[in-house]
């Protein structure tokens, strides 16, 4: 017996399947109501555990049965049409209406006679400006603990802000008050909260990004695109117009598309010093590789339903259709940590998503526009635990010379302790105008020593050179499970955005 | 002898081969598509194809072998996206036999190459991750066909409206066409003229062939004295009208028959067999064959059904500003309003809107109405409300970078109907206005009626109008008359023409206006 599980074993690449992201996290495509395309654009609880869900088409639909384990005890019912693309949508509990994102304003809809459809579409705040131009999404947040809903809103275009406060993040407080909150907005995905309630936003590549990101929104920040920052006049709480970085960029005969001359000095780690309100991405969602247009965030907050990830964030891409994880951690003030593949194989490009208490996800979206990988025009899935823990880098966290990681498994001494298991390799993007751009200035680093921890579920990793603002691709081809098994993803990419000192 | 026929045959076939085929392409804005899905090349034809990236989104064209998967080929490079994406995105696969550079925004890429001499259809696409599913399309390798051989024309003068009998008529002039191509000589006669060209046509076996013609004036093309397709009567060469016949192998009579009577002259003919692709036989090219390439058709309609309450779309509505809501109700009578300057924007009959141009791709642009006998009260997003000692003077005109001072949107509210009322506010008055239909829209009786109410409370300022509709007037039967391509009556208690504007003295209370289209 023991001889023939030998031979399995060798063969397994031939014989026995490896582990896939299935075999832990299960992907439940739901039928969808025939008389509409159900692109969704936004997911948000009710407290009877229904969801409520927005869609492109400007419809918002209440779902009941979706968290039940027979996909077909599904219904939907429509609660309101007609409304100007719904890609923020929020339940207060305490004046039980429901608030939805469109274009142009936050609309607080009422169900006054109680027929279950909206009767009341009051505007709750209309404060920012609209061309008419594609690009000028808005995409909206559920209510954050403060009790206010945040918007960030689309640039005109790629590069340019044609309406008041496009390219900004906005709060709107109780009252409806309007709070000019960040500025630097390119073309944001979603907008959502980690554990402690802080804001997040994700951009995507494009001017003065050479990857989808995701963002941390400290309010009176510079996200990094200066093309909404004439609009500074119109936000006094906001203090001076942060300089424009590059300011070449902006000066002489040079036209849009024209080679950024000084393009291998163009870094956001260089502007940090001269522009003070710039903050770096959290993470960079690395282009191609972890997504190619980022969407919705969500948060683990089940306590262990949806798996060893608890307060962790999953980030969804349209374009790639999937699900990645993100752990963050705090250095010198700054939010960065790394991203890590986690589910793909989802139907449609993913765009609004939501976790119940239950450790549900629920995630929606459409291809339109964009195109996605999962094939089908639109979705609505939910994506949920087996039950068995797949074996996974859990945490990356920067240490003064290295990392350290932590494992969802005991890790096999043997090979988690052996440098050869690892390879690293750093790079970054330059930041400027142009259109996306390439890992650049890449540094092959030494790892110089894997050192296992005595409970074999975290090894500290030595690594010479750390580079500040780089992004350090870490991969973990050689590291088994005590079972001997390989991780189900072997890759995570980390920004440094600070180099702790202790 | 054989050896010159020979050299003879070779010589013609590169010449119409060695024409470099001249192609524009482009990326549609926010499509994920190229303007052309489809090109038609001949065998080694030289190409000189001009991409242009006309979306913010970076894009390429690789243009690959027959038979190939491209959007798995595009996909398969997220195995190793680390290689992929050094080599910016274009696969390493054996099957790309051209390719444009990784374009970025509004960025311009000229193409040089030489078709495939197999024939064949060549897919080409854009190999950037995710866009492989809908940005693509097809190079047809085609040989092209015969051309006419033996080819006369007779000169006929006269003014014509439709088609002379020519068989009637004597020729002022006959003469050989040496390039055996139909062309239309410009140097001595310019208008009142017609011309019939008979010649040889070889079918190379016996099977359907399709043929085209196009021409200002009229034209008409015979087969073996049978008419196969006419297109008649003074006009633009706007369309190509074509039809299939069967062929018997060998060689046909070919008669085309043109007359001019004033202004452009055109005339085109081409043929298309079962192993040949369109091939002209004349020397103009229309310019929707130009290069052979199909372009792109527009997104099919999704027309939004009002059937038993009202639909509401709040959308980009051509002449109702950025922050349009319209309404269709039952009955075909629709309106748009405007909640950038708190009032009605438009009003129109039959079909409500079409919903394809938000509803397809990123969702831009402004959809004008779908149906018809539009109005519009009062200019593109003006406000009703104005504080002016002069009530002839002119209203404020929409400002985009601006919102109106003193104006706020506060939303509207369904009643039992799902009829919406629209609410207000404008310095310290409150204003909720409503609308009810009558008649129906569909029918042009002159009964399709929409009835406005205006309630105001609170304050007004002093001197402060509400205006109703601008235009020319007239009064007529205690209505007011509203001239224009579709004149529309307006009733409204204490109504006044003031030059060009038609308003009420703003007071607190309910004003009640009604739009009806005149018979």
């Amino acid at each position: 017996m023991k001889r023939l599980f030998l031979f399995l074993a060798l063969c397994a690449p031939i014989f026995a399947a490896d582990p896939q992201e299935s075999d832990f996290y299960k992907i439940t495509t739901f039928e969808t109501p025939k008389e509409t395309a159900l692109e969704v654009g936004s997911i948000e609880l009710l407290p009877d555990g229904k969801l409520i869900m927005g869609t492109r088409r400007g419809e918002i639909w209440i779902v009941s049965g979706a968290g039940s384990s027979d996909a077909s005890n599904v219904s939907y019912k429509l609660f309101a049409s007609g409304l100007h693309e719904v890609l923020g949508i929020a339940y207060n509990p305490k004046d039980k209406n429901i608030y939805a994102t469109t274009r142009y304003e936050i609309t607080r809809l009422k169900d006054v006679d109680g027929d279950g459809r909206a009767d009341i579409f009051d505007n709750f705040c209309d404060q920012w400006g609209v061309s008419g131009d594609y690009h000028e999404y808005a995409i909206g947040s559920r209510f954050d603990k403060a009790g206010d809903l945040w918007v960030t809103l689309c640039l005109t275009g790629s590069f340019n802000s044609s309406a008041e406060f496009r390219g900004w993040a906005l709060r709107i407080k109780p009252d409806g008050k309007m709070v000019p909150t960040c500025s630097g907005i390119r073309s944001p995905g979603g907008l959502g909260f980690d554990a402690d309630g802080e804001a997040y936003y994700c951009d995507n590549q494009g001017p003065w990004h050479g990857s989808c990101t995701l963002q941390h929104l400290v309010p009176g920040s510079f996200q990094g695109h200066p093309g909404g920052n004439i609009w500074y006049d119109k936000a006094p709480n906001m203090g001076p117009r942060p300089i424009d970085p590059l300011p070449e960029a902006f000066q002489g005969d040079r036209k849009r598309g024209d080679k950024t001359p000084h393009v291998d000095t163009d870094r956001m780690v260089t502007e940090r010093e001269r522009i003070k309100q710039l903050l770096p991405p959290a993470v960079y969602l690395v282009h191609g590789k972890i997504g190619n247009s980022a969407s919705a965030i969500i948060c683990d907050l089940s306590g262990g339903k949806f798996g060893p990830f608890s307060k962790q964030l999953f980030v969804a891409d349209q374009s790639h259709s999937n699900l990645s994880r993100v752990f963050l951690e705090t250095i010198n003030g700054i939010k960065q940590g790394v991203v890590i593949p986690f589910r793909s194989g989802f139907a449609s490009g993913l765009i609004g998503g939501r976790m119940d208490e239950e450790g549900r996800v629920f995630v929606g979206g459409s291809d339109r526009g964009w195109g996605a990988r999962g094939g089908k025009p639109f979705c609505f899935e939910k994506c949920e635990w087996t039950g068995k823990t797949p074996f996974e880098v859990h945490e990356m966290r920067a240490k003064p010379d290295g990392f350290e990681l932590t494992f969802t498994q005991p890790v096999d001494t043997t090979t988690a302790g052996d440098v050869k298991s690892y390879s690293m390799r750093e790079f970054t993007y330059a930041y400027r105008e142009e259109y996306g751009g390439d890992e650049v200035s890449e540094i092959i680093p030494k790892i110089t020593a894997a050192k296992v921890a005595a409970d074999g579920k975290s090894v500290r990793l030595t690594i010479s050179p750390l580079t500040k603002g780089h992004i350090h691709e870490l991969h973990l081809d050689g590291v088994k499970n005590a079972e001997g098994q390989a991780l189900l993803h072997k890759v995570g990419y980390y920004t440094l955005n600070e180099i702790p000192t202790k | 002898m054989i050896r010159t026929l020979l050299a003879l045959i070779f010589a013609a076939t590169t010449l119409r081969a060695a024409e470099t085929a001249v192609f524009s392409l482009k990326t549609m804005t926010a499509q994920m598509k190229y303007d052309i899905p489809e090109l038609l090349v001949q065998p080694g034809q030289p190409v000189q194809l001009t991409f242009e990236n006309g979306d913010d989104l970076p894009h390429n064209l690789v243009f690959c072998q027959p038979g190939t998967e491209t959007a798995a080929m595009a996909m398969k490079q997220m195995e190793n996206a680390e290689a992929a994406l050094k080599r910016n995105w274009l696969p390493d696969d054996p099957r790309i036999w051209a390719h444009s550079k990784m374009l970025n925004p509004h960025e311009k890429e000229t193409l040089t190459f030489t078709a495939p001499e197999k024939t064949g259809t060549y897919p080409y696409v854009c190999t950037f991750p995710g866009h492989a599913l809908t940005m693509r399309g097809e190079l047809k390798v085609m040989k092209a066909g015969e051309g006419l051989k033996d080819l006369h024309f007779a000169l006929y003068l006269g003014n014509w409206k439709q088609m002379p009998d020519f068989s009637k008529l004597k020729p002022h002039r006959e003469g050989k066409v040496d390039s055996n191509l139909i062309e239309v000589k410009l140097d001595d006669y310019k208008n009142e003229f017609g011309v019939v060209f008979t010649g040889k046509l070889n079918a190379p076996k016996k099977g359907p062939y399709r043929f085209f013609i196009s021409s200002d004036d009229g034209s008409r093309l015979l087969i073996d004295g049978k008419e196969v397709v006419s297109y008649d009567g003074i006009h633009p060469a706007g369309d190509i009208k074509e039809k299939s016949i069967p062929l018997e192998q060998g060689e046909h009579e070919f008669r085309l028959e043109y007359f001019q009577g004033g202004g452009n002259i055109d005339l085109y003919a081409a043929w298309k067999g079962s192993d040949f692709q369109i091939t002209p036989l004349s020397k103009w090219l229309h310019p929707n064959w130009k290069g052979g390439a199909k372009k792109q058709k527009e997104f099919d309609p999704i027309p939004l059904a009002v059937t038993t309450e009202p639909v509401i779309y709040r959308n980009f509505i051509q002449g109702a500003g950025n922050r349009g809501i319209g309404v269709g109700y039952p009955g075909g009578i629709n309106l748009a309003w405007s909640a950038e300057s708190m009032n009605l924007a438009l009003i129109w009959r039959g079909a409500f809107i079409d919903a394809s141009k938000h509803w397809n791709s990123r969702g831009g642009g402004h959809q004008p109405p779908l149906g018809y006998d539009v109005l519009q009260p009062t200019g593109e997003v003006t406000p009703a409300f104005f504080v002016t000692d002069k009530p002839d003077a002119a209203w404020p005109t929409w400002d985009k970078t601006k919102r109106y001072d003193g104006f706020a949107w506060k939303g509207y509210a369904l009643d039992a109907k799902r009829s919406s009322t629209f609410r207000y506010s404008w310095h310290d008055a409150e204003i909720e206005e409503s609308f009810t239909v009558e008649g129906n829209g569909n029918k042009p009786d002159g009964n399709a009626k929409l009835s406005r109410t205006v309630k105001v409370s609170g304050k007004l300022p002093a001197n402060a109008w509400y205006r109703i509709a601008s235009g020319q007037f007239e009064s007529k039967d205690g209505s007011f008359l509203i001239k224009g391509v579709k004149p529309f009556l307006i009733t409204s208690a204490g109504a006044q023409i003031a030059g060009a504007n038609l308003v009420i003295p703003a007071t607190p209370g309910t004003m009640t206006i009604t739009y009806q289209w005149a018979q």
